[in-house]
């Protein structure tokens, strides 16, 4: 007999299911999901537990522990996706053909002043970034190795958007 | 416009990254400026109210009413799979590859659960059974889809943990690159990301015990961190006393035998002798191995004492000869060196009996210290020509054969010493899990 023949919950999946709800109702609420994103988060999880269920001793532990990790990356797919999308603008708006000399020189001083704000390293990277330099380019230059460039590429990104949408860049009067 | 202030709701889905990438572009635009009121109303929002309660009703009762029915049908595929296995087996094994690959009635996730379990197993006895079986599972999970495997997370974890399965059968065998390349398969999986954690857990767990046989023990310490952390987080408390009973045999090869005894000792608190029987009797076995290593030998007599019960639980012979060696080292760390040598000699002819050879080696060098302790050159000379004798017509590892050959040849010029007994006692330990290794004479 293998392992597989050796369910360890006991108590019968629906009766489980009703005794956890009221706390599976609380962790979403305090991770602040949204009701209507917690259903692949709460069926991945349950149907996990269906295949595994001769591995898991405590289920509701089990269960718990699965939730708080998928909702801690839940929120960070989103900041993930975010920081990219920031980034994303930021590239096309510096590569956008823009007639006005007004606005490309606003936009040269306002992503400046964004900048500015960030620590000396991010202030370098996202610098070449939006000078156009490949992320090869700006780790020769920056002297980081190939596979830290877009990690640190990444917490920079994180900390620009972060900066633009809670603290925001101190805008220079104009002279 | 830089100037055009983007709507609290607008705001809202930038934040969430849900806005069209033209709309991004526009509200980043804005936001360069810095504008406070913009940036207020942002960093009002960043903490999202807590939704009430109530709200995951609808959302959690489609689910569990989903899962309910998935449960059923799990149960059906499991019985299923059993018997899809049963029929595997009936064929050649060139053929359980083909089914596995190609026909749809073997493509179950469950069929794959089986052939995972049953390698597992076979590890234990048979590892080159293990190997095929393990080859059948990375196949079928191959060919699942991810609806199959109940989503993206579960494909992913099963692909990762046949490759990881496959590569710890293949690490029993000793083919350590084979291994090597089927763990970077895992890698692989596991830099993507999307894999259940208790999966992940269980990959990075075999991939220790690889690092631990090729002596790379930084390397296995930190993945088995990672797997106690990740057992820790899911309460699992006696799986992380699995990891931590890995952990300590890390610590032991590496030398750090009081490193290895704490482990010991937060596994068998973590572990129920009632539910994990062999898990837990085998972290005995190693804690009395390591008191008696370290010279503390009365201890380990008194808990060999309270474990005796456990060997005679489990009643196999392997077992209890296993408890017959462990009272023989024992005996040995106490001076008592006539109860070892009898129960080194009961242990040598048994396992020479059940065609152990391997264990009968170390037997028979053990035995050899306890003859060289006592100043019996000429019966360590016997001894070591015997057993010369008995592995030159046996398959033993070549440079396990070159180990003894050396141990006897010293032996025979009468200058084998404890000292010299026990390195080649540690080399063929080693050796036996890292074919890789040469033997090299002590100077």
């Amino acid at each position: 007999m293998s392992a597989l023949d050796h369910p360890q919950v006991d108590t019968s999946l629906e009766e489980f299911l009703k005794q956890v709800r009221p706390r599976l109702k609380a962790l979403f609420a305090r991770y602040s999901i949204p009701p209507q994103d917690t259903e692949d988060i709460l069926q991945q999880a349950l149907l996990a537990l269906v295949y595994q269920r001769q591995l898991v001793r405590d289920p509701e532990t089990w269960l718990l522990g699965t939730l708080r990790n998928k909702c801690l990356l839940y929120w960070r797919e989103h900041r993930r996706k975010l920081y990219e999308a920031v980034d994303a603008a930021v590239l096309e708006l510096m590569a956008e053909p823009m007639a006005p000399a007004q606005e490309a020189s606003d936009l040269q001083r306002d992503l400046a002043n964004a900048l500015g704000q960030l620590p000396e390293r991010c202030r370098s990277l996202l610098s070449l970034r939006y000078q156009g330099y490949e992320s090869t380019e700006m780790a020769a230059r920056l002297g980081y190795s190939q596979a830290s460039i877009n990690k640190v590429t990444h917490r920079c990104l994180a900390a620009l958007t972060r900066r633009l949408l809670t603290v925001g860049p101190m805008r220079r009067k104009s002279a | 416009m830089p100037s055009d202030h983007p709507t609290r709701e607008v705001l809202e889905r930038f934040r969430l990254g849900r806005l069209p990438a033209a709309a991004m572009r526009s509200v980043s635009r804005h936001l360069l400026t810095g504008c406070a009121e913009c940036r207020r109303i942002a960093k009002a929002g960043r903490q999202p109210a807590e939704p009430a309660e109530t709200s995951y009703d609808a959302a959690i009762d489609r689910v569990f009413a989903r899962v309910a029915d998935r449960e059923t049908a799990v149960a059906r595929e499991r019985d299923l799979a059993r018997e899809l296995y049963q029929e595997l087996l009936q064929h050649p094994e060139a053929r359980r590859r083909l089914l596995v690959s190609n026909s749809a009635r073997f493509r179950s996730r469950m069929l794959c659960e089986v052939l995972l379990a049953e390698s597992h197993q076979a590890g234990f006895e048979e590892p080159a059974r293990a190997v095929e079986l393990a080859r059948l599972a990375v196949a079928a999970a191959g060919v699942l889809t991810e609806e199959a495997c109940g989503g993206a997370e579960g494909q992913r974890s099963l692909a990762a943990r046949a490759w990881a399965q496959l590569g710890n059968a293949l690490r029993v065998t000793g083919d350590h690159p084979e291994a090597e390349r089927a763990f970077a398969a895992v890698d692989a999986l596991v830099a993507q990301g999307g894999l259940a954690l208790l999966d992940t857990a269980r990959v990075l767990d075999l991939k220790a015990s690889l690092c631990r046989d090729q002596r790379r023990f930084a390397e296995a310490s930190r993945l088995l961190d990672r797997v106690v952390a990740i057992y820790q987080q899911l309460g699992q408390w006696h799986l992380l006393g699995r990891a931590l009973k890995q952990k300590s045999m890390v610590c032991g090869e590496a030398g750090d035998l009081e490193g290895e005894m704490a482990l010991l000792r937060r596994a068998l608190d973590l572990l129920d002798p009632d539910e994990e029987p062999r898990t837990f009797l085998a972290a005995r076995h190693n804690l009395i191995a390591a008191l008696n290593q370290s010279g503390r030998s009365r201890e380990a007599f008194a808990l060999l004492f309270h474990t005796r019960p456990l060997y005679l639980q489990q009643g196999d012979r392997m077992n209890l000869l296993r408890l017959r060696w462990l009272e023989g080292m024992v005996a040995g760390g106490l001076g008592r060196l006539e109860q070892a040598e009898i129960a080194y000699r009961e242990v040598r002819d048994a396992f020479l009996e059940l065609g152990l050879d391997y264990d009968a080696a170390l037997a028979s060098l053990d035995l050899a210290g306890v003859l060289a302790r006592q100043g019996r050159s000429a019966d360590v000379r016997r001894l070591a020509a015997e057993t010369l004798a008995v592995f030159a017509v046996r398959d033993i590892h070549r440079e396990a054969f070159a180990a003894l050959a050396f141990f006897s040849q010293a032996a025979q010029r009468e200058v084998a010493q404890v000292s010299l007994v026990q390195e080649v006692v540690d080399f063929l330990k080693r050796v036996r899990n890292n074919p890789d290794l040469r033997f090299r004479p002590p100077a």
